[in-house]
């Protein structure tokens, strides 16, 4: 697909030019940082900062309070800053998903090595997934296991695999948080046995040797929301231009980063010292879906292994919205009545901006909010011209995985 | 419970902090074992430099667990983002255990925003002092390379360096490093 020359010109002004964004050190940072040094927010008319933040909380909470205008955000985040979940409360709404996938599950070489023994390694994730819960059962041991932040995919994403394979997450293991550049020494001090992180901290525990990668999310659930562009609602009411030239302009650098050819080009970027600062090496797995599991291992094939633009990436569904509440209130041990649900998601998944900015660029985008999950085991196409990729859950049958 | 990079900082929270009749019961850099020492310690408070990576950490024991019996919520006066801003903009968070009165623990905040807050001018000031100490050297310098290119007195290359300075509409220093710029060169190029 290529892009559209709009007449930026007869765009609504922007109420405020100069924006500060946050990111984390990730590989899925991508899309903020082409659109900021390819020129993508020029083209809109915007001067993009960059702030390259430490923790998920901090992005919530100065975007919450203003010193930040917008942030790179977990996809649960603004259902669960709007509802006071884990700290402030403040009414936050996306207008557009940065990407999907993009995790992995690794597991620790020493225990990766207790799984397979001398055999060849499953190329199954689920057969992998089985074989710890045998191990475990066998050896009596309770395996500790971390993610980068609770309400998150990563979260979600090694529940089910443990799950799927038969081990309960809540009584057989020990699930902690650590921050993603904490993660590999933690493995390789044996702090702890596995983790999900989104990447390139999967690759750099392959490549130093600590760990080998036994899933990646996409094995887990196929194009599984991941990153999304969060404001407030006070902001967005404010700036409905300014937010409207980000979302256009993320939305450009999203279907650039779409062709892989432009792959190798974004993984210079990334690595830069202001943004991840990390060697290209680390960063090109995740970017090309060419992936080493295992230190000197046979390389493994993911095209979908981080997604942009691809597949209606971009379109915030409200089912996925409401899938996601859903399962981080089960981990608070909560609930709520699902029209509560429904209205929440309905305020905080905004489908009507993600539409005006799709319209804008000429681009097909579906009619309605509500998708199946777990229905399909390849790409498919919903409506003429918008096609949507697989979307099978790992461990859960039919259409209504979530 | 006091988690920061900077030892200083943390020291003078301390103090303070048992000031006013607070017990700190551990202060702890970033990345050493935050969930440990949560469970040993059973903190009421936790402050949190906000450039911590350890937040994410102290976020997830909001959910119920096994290892950490007591639930840990950001402090957030909802009806008061006047003071959430503050504390943002010192570079403070707080968590507190479920059940430990906010009103409480509002002093504890107070305390080390004001800390927080006094460590940052302390730090400005020592880098002004700097700033001051570097920009007397620099006209030091471009006063000597002068009186020795001139021929001229201190007091003379001083005047000729204020007088550049009022005519061109530039700070004093500007001159000297352009001084020095210029003269520094000259000085290498007939030294070669």
């Amino acid at each position: 697909m290529s892009l559209v020359d709009m007449p930026v010109a007869d765009l609504p002004a922007a109420e405020q030019v100069l924006v500060t964004l946050g990111f984390m050190r990730l590989t899925d940072a991508a899309p903020l940082i082409v659109a900021r040094e390819l020129g993508f927010f020029a083209r809109f008319g915007l001067e993009v900062e960059l702030v390259r933040e430490v923790s998920w909380a901090n992005i919530r909470d100065k975007v919450t309070v203003g010193t930040l205008d917008a942030g790179q955000m977990l996809a649960p985040m603004p259902l669960l800053t709007s509802l006071g979940i884990g700290g402030l409360r403040c009414p936050l709404l996306t207008g557009l998903m940065l990407n999907l996938n993009g995790n992995a599950i690794t597991l620790a070489t020493g225990l990766y090595g207790q799984l397979v023994g001398s055999e060849p390694p499953p190329e199954d994730p689920l057969q992998l997934s089985r074989a710890l819960a045998r191990q475990c059962a066998a050896s009596g041991q309770r395996l500790t296991m971390a993610t980068v932040y609770p309400f998150s995919t990563h979260t979600l994403q090694l529940r089910l695999w443990l799950a799927a394979g038969g081990l309960d997450p809540d009584t057989q293991l020990r699930l902690i948080v650590l921050p993603p550049e904490q993660m590999v020494d933690s493995l390789a001090q044996g702090i702890i046995d596995g983790f999900c992180v989104g990447e390139p901290w999967n690759s750099a525990a392959v490549q130093a040797g600590a760990g080998v990668i036994a899933a990646s999310g996409y094995d887990v659930w196929n194009n599984a929301p991941e990153k999304i562009l969060g404001v407030t609602a006070a902001w967005h009411d404010a700036h409905p231009g300014t937010h409207l030239r980000l979302r256009l302009a993320l939305m450009e650098a999203a279907c650039w980063l779409a062709d892989a050819r432009h792959r190798k080009q974004a993984a210079e970027l990334l690595a830069l010292p202001g943004y991840l600062d990390l060697p290209r090496g680390q960063v090109l797995p995740a970017l090309l879906g060419q992936h080493q599991y295992r230190r000197g291992g046979p390389q493994v094939d993911n095209p979908d292994f981080l997604v942009f633009h691809r597949y209606q990436a971009g379109f915030p569904w409200r089912s996925r919205g409401e899938c996601l509440l859903r399962q981080c209130l089960e981990l608070l041990g909560k609930g709520l009545p699902d029209a509560e649900i429904a209205e929440l998601v309905t305020r905080c998944y905004r489908t009507d901006l993600y539409r005006q900015a799709a319209g804008l660029l000429g681009w097909p985008c579906p009619t309605q909010d509500h998708k199946a999950e777990g229905a399909h085991a390849a790409a498919y196409e919903l409506e003429p011209g918008v096609r949507l990729g697989a979307d099978l859950v790992m461990g859960v049958d039919g259409p209504d995985a979530c | 419970m006091l988690v920061d990079d900077h030892p200083q900082r943390a020291a003078m929270v301390e103090a303070a902090l048992e000031g006013c009749g607070c017990r700190v019961v551990s202060m702890l850099p970033t990345a050493s074992g935050l969930l440990f020492q949560m469970e040993q310690h059973q903190p009421e408070v936790v402050v949190i430099d906000m450039e911590s990576p350890d937040r994410d950490i102290l976020e997830s024991l909001s959910v119920l667990n096994q290892h950490q019996p007591t639930p840990i919520v950001m402090f957030a006066r909802e009806q008061d983002p006047q003071f959430i801003q503050q504390a943002i903009d010192a570079g403070v968070s707080a968590y507190l255990a479920e059940g430990v009165d906010p009103i409480k623990v509002r002093t504890v905040i107070d305390v080390a925003i004001a800390q927080f807050a006094r460590y940052q001018a302390l730090r400005r000031n020592l880098e002004e002092t700097r700033q001051e100490l570097e920009q007397r050297k620099l006209i030091d310098r471009a006063k000597h390379l002068l009186m020795a290119h001139q021929k001229v007195d201190e007091a003379q290359a001083y005047a000729q360096m204020r007088k550049l300075a009022m005519n061109s509409n530039q700070t004093i220093s500007a001159v000297a490093a352009g001084v020095v710029a210029i003269l520094d060169g000259e000085q290498g190029e007939q030294s070669r």
